[in-house]
């Protein structure tokens, strides 16, 4: 028996609809192609000065704890408590939803944590009673506290971005499946299609009500009343759609470089980062201000600034601050249920980082360190960084 | 090989501006031995697409940050590798805790294997997935052992001891069936 009988059986292995399954990841891939956000290439000699700051960043994060010494420089701004080696409480009340490649894990606030299965994305039910989670081409709600679930349902395109919202028991889940938007009442039933043709962009919810914003393929943006499937209103097209958050009745759109309010498909301007920036993530600090992930392709580094600014539209006319900074991409912008707190995943620092938002001000920050490993059971160093899907109120 | 490479190169440079054909030419050219690899290490159809296809996505994330002097190649196969390797331990780690309810129902093929299949699967199911993946890599990616300890970042003798077990255990099933 040679090596090549070996090699020979392998490939002979039949593969399970190995056409379909290339078609579906084509179809998916080329979606997110087409929205993908596109950063400049690195153009060489752009200056000496640009060269020694990323040359020094990338000396401090290789020479230091990750990053910590990054973190002293800007302790003016935000005062810094020594960094924890894991992740053994939670700042403020309530629970993380954290995913890895292991699956989504929920993180109380003294520090316990558990896996709640091989599932994919997911997110909270609105009180965090349950969890909404995907394994492939299926729908599964997950008792939080347990991990079993409740129900689930199949669908013949992989299933991804579940959202779950609504107003007090009658709640609704929202879902993309293939490129339709599907919508499922929270106890599993009614599942009715909504839209065909969708953007690979997760649908968001008005808090508290039926109200759904969706993007389609060609980048315009929908807002539908879920039950009676009706258009409230729509918008013209807007280039490089990455995500869709309400705040009140204002729908803010991030790209890859903006943010545009709308108010009954009205845009407004809220933020345009400098040409060649990447504009992370965003959150809304307890104030109503917004905290802004400002990533510069150039030094590899990203900022948080923080923005007096409320999507509402009211402004102190002060100058957006530079809250932090460190190399690498900073993201994963979440804010605690009180509002009080807002977390910021670092993977380059393989940290977790906590920002007290406090009136006006960002307070001090918790650093968790060594996260990867944390959230990888078994797994060495080739771990993946994981990712903080939500924060919810604690366990009732 | 090297009109290969230059094919490859010119693919990624043409995505990375923006070329949604040539992209799609990288994809059709890599996606059958990243599904097959990812197939023959997780053994479920609907997770090796996934696996497979959040590669795909992974890429085209980092897309603009690709050095186009390296082949794609190694750097697709490691991350659909590494992925299998977690989602594998994922499953075993699910087991552990006696997690019933939420175990994975593989998925039934479409076509009824042989039984020489049956017993390859069988052979390599048998095997830890850290085993698993450098047999596949070396005998369905065709790496040589170097090649393997580079991407997975091994000893060289780390990666040759799985890779003689790996074949020993191969050997055995698939003998014993064609014998």
């Amino acid at each position: 028996m040679s090596e090549d009988r070996v090699r020979s059986a392998l490939r002979q292995v039949p593969l399970p609809d190995e056409a379909g399954a290339a078609q579906r990841a084509w179809r998916t891939v080329d979606a997110a192609f087409e929205s993908r956000e596109r950063i400049p290439r690195t153009r060489k000699r752009r200056g000496p000065l640009v060269a020694l700051v990323a040359a020094g960043a990338i000396v401090v994060a290789a020479l230091t704890p990750p990053g910590m010494a990054v973190v002293d420089r800007f302790r003016d701004a935000v005062g810094r408590e020594p960094s924890h080696p894991a992740l053994v409480k939670l700042p403020a009340p309530g629970r993380l939803l954290v995913l890895s490649p292991a699956g989504p894990w929920v993180v109380h606030e003294d520090g316990s944590k558990r896996l709640l299965g091989d599932y994919e994305d997911a997110s909270w039910s609105p009180r965090g009673l349950f969890v909404i989670a995907t394994r492939g081409r299926q729908l599964v709600a997950l008792d939080s506290e347990s991990g079993e679930p409740r129900w689930s349902l199949s669908r013949t395109d992989p299933v991804r971005d579940p959202r779950w919202s609504g107003g007090g028991l009658d709640t609704r889940i929202a879902y993309r499946a293939g490129d339709a938007l599907h919508i499922v009442a929270g106890d599993g039933s009614p599942d009715t299609v909504v839209a065909n043709g969708v953007a690979p962009i997760a649908p968001a919810w008005k808090p508290d009500s039926h109200v759904l914003a969706y993007a389609d393929a060609a980048g315009r943006l929908h807002v539908v009343d879920a039950d009676t499937r009706r258009q409230l209103w729509q918008t013209s097209t807007v280039k490089g759609v990455r995500e869709l958050a309400f705040s009140g009745n204002r729908l803010a759109v991030s790209t890859s470089r903006r943010v545009v309010v709308f108010r009954r498909g009205a845009p407004r301007p809220f933020l345009d980062l400098p040409r060649g920036h990447v504009l992370l993530d965003t959150a809304v600090l307890s104030f109503g201000g917004v905290l802004y992930a400002d990533y510069d392709p150039r030094s590899d580094s990203t900022a948080l600034f923080r923005s007096d600014c409320t999507i509402a539209g009211t402004c102190l006319l002060m100058p957006d601050r530079r809250m932090f900074e460190g190399p690498g991409r900073i993201s994963n912008l979440v804010t605690s249920p009180d509002g009080a707190w807002i977390t910021a995943g670092w993977p380059a620092a393989d940290q977790f980082l906590f920002f007290e938002s406090a009136s006006r001000r960002l307070g001090r920050v918790d650093v968790v360190s060594n996260v990867t490993a944390e959230f990888s059971p078994g797994g060495g160093s080739g771990g993946v960084f994981p990712e903080i899907a939500g924060w919810a109120p604690p366990a009732q | 090989m090297a009109g290969a490479g230059r094919e490859e190169r010119a693919w990624v440079r043409a995505a990375q501006a923006g070329s949604a054909s040539d992209l799609e030419a990288l994809f059709r050219h890599h996606w059958p031995g990243a599904y097959r690899a990812a197939y023959l290490a997780v053994h479920d159809a609907a997770a090796a697409e996934d696996i497979a296809q959040e590669a795909f996505l992974s890429a085209i994330r980092a897309l603009d940050r690709f050095d186009r002097r390296r082949p794609f190649g190694p750097w697709l196969h490691r991350i659909v590798v590494n992925r299998a390797i977690d989602w594998t331990r994922a499953r075993a780690l699910r087991r552990e805790v006696g997690d019933e309810q939420l175990s994975v129902t593989p998925a039934r093929p479409e076509s009824r294997p042989n039984d020489l299949n049956t017993e390859t699967m069988s052979a390599l199911a048998s095997l830890s997935p850290e085993h698993r993946a450098v047999v596949v890599l070396r005998h369905v990616l065709d790496y040589s052992p170097g090649e393997i300890a580079d991407l997975l970042e091994l000893p060289r003798g780390t990666v040759n001891s799985r890779l003689r077990r790996g074949l020993d255990a191969l050997q055995e099933r698939v003998t014993k069936e064609t014998s």
